[in-house]
């Protein structure tokens, strides 16, 4: 294996056939053709930066090369949501299409005298969430591109190597390990399908058959997901597997090292840092700095220099809170509100900016949930016309917010879970903390709760609770097949629970008194719960829009040394 | 099959998107078993595609095939899964 920087232009100096690999691999041959005709597609068109979105990694490379080998920028987006690109198109010089059409002309006119690139010119633009919640966007030049391949080429030489990648190209860290990487050192190279595990596994038959050590460029979306039963046993096992992106569990870290018999190497760093640090979990926890790069801990914070920075020589502070230990640090977690879902960083304020730009939101509150699928919830205030009080009303309302915000955000960054509120709920000091967030959550994994929405005391005796029905309350089944309804004991049930809740209640149920049912109480409806504090327990009444729905008085053994009994 | 086993089928297919998915507002009847599940429809996206073949394996002992096309012509729509569970099920 021969490493040839970028600047150097790898592609026109090495040969990297593989007449046995399947052609959705990438292999010089095919590259050098694609790349001319991209040229000549380019002869006629203005110079400067140009949108570049392509899934596939031939047609990727190919574009990428003819804007760098024309001396033009290639501006990556970071997804290919519509609002995404003609935001970014309006900032560029043209747009790429999709392919460069039939060839009209013989290639090598118009081919321009290739030569050598300029380290200091710039090579990308990528996009990132900023954490003030816009997006950003941020050049890298040649040589900072160039340093982190040679770093790469320095800890993980692509021997005889097939690399497979599972994650987007768009992105700092599959556009370096997955593509420039294999480019620089003539190894054959996959992507598109292959975030598929069923299609991995032929892949790393396709490399095995080839005579080639695959190597996998993978993200914890995968590795957290990898089914058991798949053919991993098939293929050569590969000579390493990446995770970046976001954190592995070890669990996780474990299962994927089991079943692709493969060390699987995190990489950690960000799009304006690009690689700070590795780590192999399974035997080490803590992170190594890459080579060339200087750590600085202080204060929980971490401050690097390096050559992949814009800025090698100024130290940069990156917004993750750590705690170095002897041979490396730990990670903590993001010092602002941006979070990783599926691999991509959201920023909460962006989502939220996006939500309050509808004439319907007041305010809006994306709050990472902490669940293992990583899915966002949004605590949405609406002016009081605008609550949904059915669940047809809800679900338009989900269905048009959502829309609207994949429009710009990639479908992973969409919240799933929502809640619709007149006011956000707050804590004593006005604040939406993690216990009211639970609060407002709770009946996503306890199917017996009603959807809470928020309280409030109406006097020392009574309260006034809002809640939903959630269509996927386990009541629910069974009474009534075709007509689903609320049963009148849960509503009961549900009385004497937040009575408990609320007023401390723990007295033994005595009976119930004065109990009318009038409404059916339907999945989706929003309703309130009022209860009031009696000397012998407490009378509730559950209304909606609709009208009252049920009402009664429960008799509660009254608790030691009360008036009662 | 039968058109009581193939509706049986399509309800329980529906419950498991639902609570393979942990889709909160979608109840049985939201499911258009020829609308798309995913992108404008149902709006799935791509960490749902392999949080369903996992559950498609589980409950059906379902193997999904290399080539991804194909994976995806399956997951296209409910009735398209359908057509894939009675044909490829083990138990």
């Amino acid at each position: 294996m021969t490493f040839i920087s970028l600047t150097q232009l790898p592609w026109r100096n090495l040969s990297f056939r593989h007449e046995c690999l399947p052609n959705h691999w990438v292999c010089s041959a095919s590259l050098a053709l694609h790349i001319d005709e991209w040229h000549l597609w380019l002869a006629d068109k203005p110079a400067g930066r140009w949108l570049l979105c392509q899934q596939q990694p031939l047609a990727f490379c190919a574009a990428l090369i003819a804007l760098w080998e024309s001396g033009r920028v290639a501006v990556l987006p970071a997804d290919d949501r519509p609002g995404t690109l003609s935001r970014l198109a309006s900032e560029v010089d043209g747009t790429l299409p999709d392919a460069p059409g039939p060839r009209l002309a013989k290639s090598a006119e118009t081919r321009p005298r290739v030569v050598p690139l300029d380290p200091s010119a710039t090579a990308v633009v990528l996009s990132t969430s900023g954490s003030t919640g816009n997006p950003v966007q941020l050049a890298k030049r040649f040589d900072q591109l160039d340093a982190e391949l040679s770093a790469h080429a320095q800890l993980w030489p692509l021997t005889d190597s097939g690399v497979i990648s599972q994650v987007s190209h768009q992105h700092i860290y599959g556009l370096l390990t997955g593509i420039l990487h294999p480019l620089c050192t003539s190894t054959p190279f996959c992507g598109g399908e292959s975030r598929y595990p069923e299609t991995l596994v032929t892949r790393l038959q396709e490399a095995s058959a080839a005579g080639l050590h695959p190597v996998v460029v993978s993200s914890p979306a995968q590795l957290s997901r990898l089914p058991e039963h798949l053919a991993w046993h098939a293929a050569t096992p590969p000579a390493r597997v990446f995770s970046s992106g976001a954190p592995l569990s070890q669990a996780h870290a474990q299962l994927a090292e089991r079943l692709l018999q493969a060390p699987v190497i995190e990489i950690y760093g960000s799009t304006e840092t690009g690689g700070i640090a590795q780590r192999r979990q399974t035997s080490h926890s803590a992170w190594q700095p890459l080579p060339g790069v200087a750590l600085a801990f202080q204060d929980g914070g971490l401050s690097l220099r390096s050559p992949f920075l814009e800025m090698p020589q100024q130290w940069w502070h990156q917004p993750d809170l750590v705690a170095p230990v002897d041979d490396g640090f730990m990670l903590l977690g993001r010092a602002d509100r941006l979070v990783k879902i599926g691999g991509r960083r959201v920023s909460l304020d962006h989502v939220e900016c996006l939500l309050t730009a509808l004439e319907e939101v007041s305010e809006a509150r994306c709050v990472d949930l902490d669940r293992t699928d990583g899915r966002l919830g949004a605590v949405v205030v609406l002016e009081h016309a605008f609550i949904p009080h059915q669940r047809d009303a809800r679900q338009c309302l989900i269905q048009r917010l959502r829309a609207h915000l994949f429009d710009h955000l990639e479908p992973v960054a969409v919240p799933r879970y929502w809640r619709f509120v007149e006011t956000v709920p707050s804590n004593t000091q006005g604040k939406l903390d993690r216990t009211l967030i639970n609060r407002l959550f709770a009946d996503l994994d306890d199917p017996k709760e009603p959807r809470w929405l928020g309280e409030h005391l109406l006097d020392a005796n009574s309260c006034l609770l809002t809640l939903e029905v959630p269509e996927r309350l386990a009541f629910l089944e069974g009474h009534f097949d075709e007509y689903p309804i609320v049963p009148g004991v849960v509503m009961v049930q549900w009385a004497i629970h937040y009575a408990h809740d609320i007023f401390g209640h723990r007295g033994l149920f005595l009976g119930i008194e004065r109990l009318k049912f009038t409404r059916a109480l339907l999945p989706g409806t929003r309703f309130t719960l009022q209860l009031t504090r009696r000397e012998d327990g407490i009378a509730f009444s559950i209304d909606s829009q609709e009208g009252r729905h049920c009402a009664g008085q429960v008799r509660l053994q009254a608790p030691k040394g009360g008036q009662h009994g | 099959m039968t058109e009581t086993c193939h509706q049986t089928l399509e309800i329980e297919l529906k419950r498991l998107i639902i609570d393979a998915l942990e889709l909160e507002d979608i109840t049985l009847a939201d499911i258009d078993p020829h609308a798309p599940l995913f992108g404008e429809g149902l709006g799935l996206d791509s960490i749902d595609a392999l949080e369903l073949g996992l559950a498609l394996q589980k409950q059906y002992g379902i193997k999904l095939d290399s080539e991804a096309d194909e994976t995806r012509r399956h997951f296209a729509s409910l009735a398209a899964l359908q057509a894939l569970v009675e044909a490829r099920r083990v138990n």
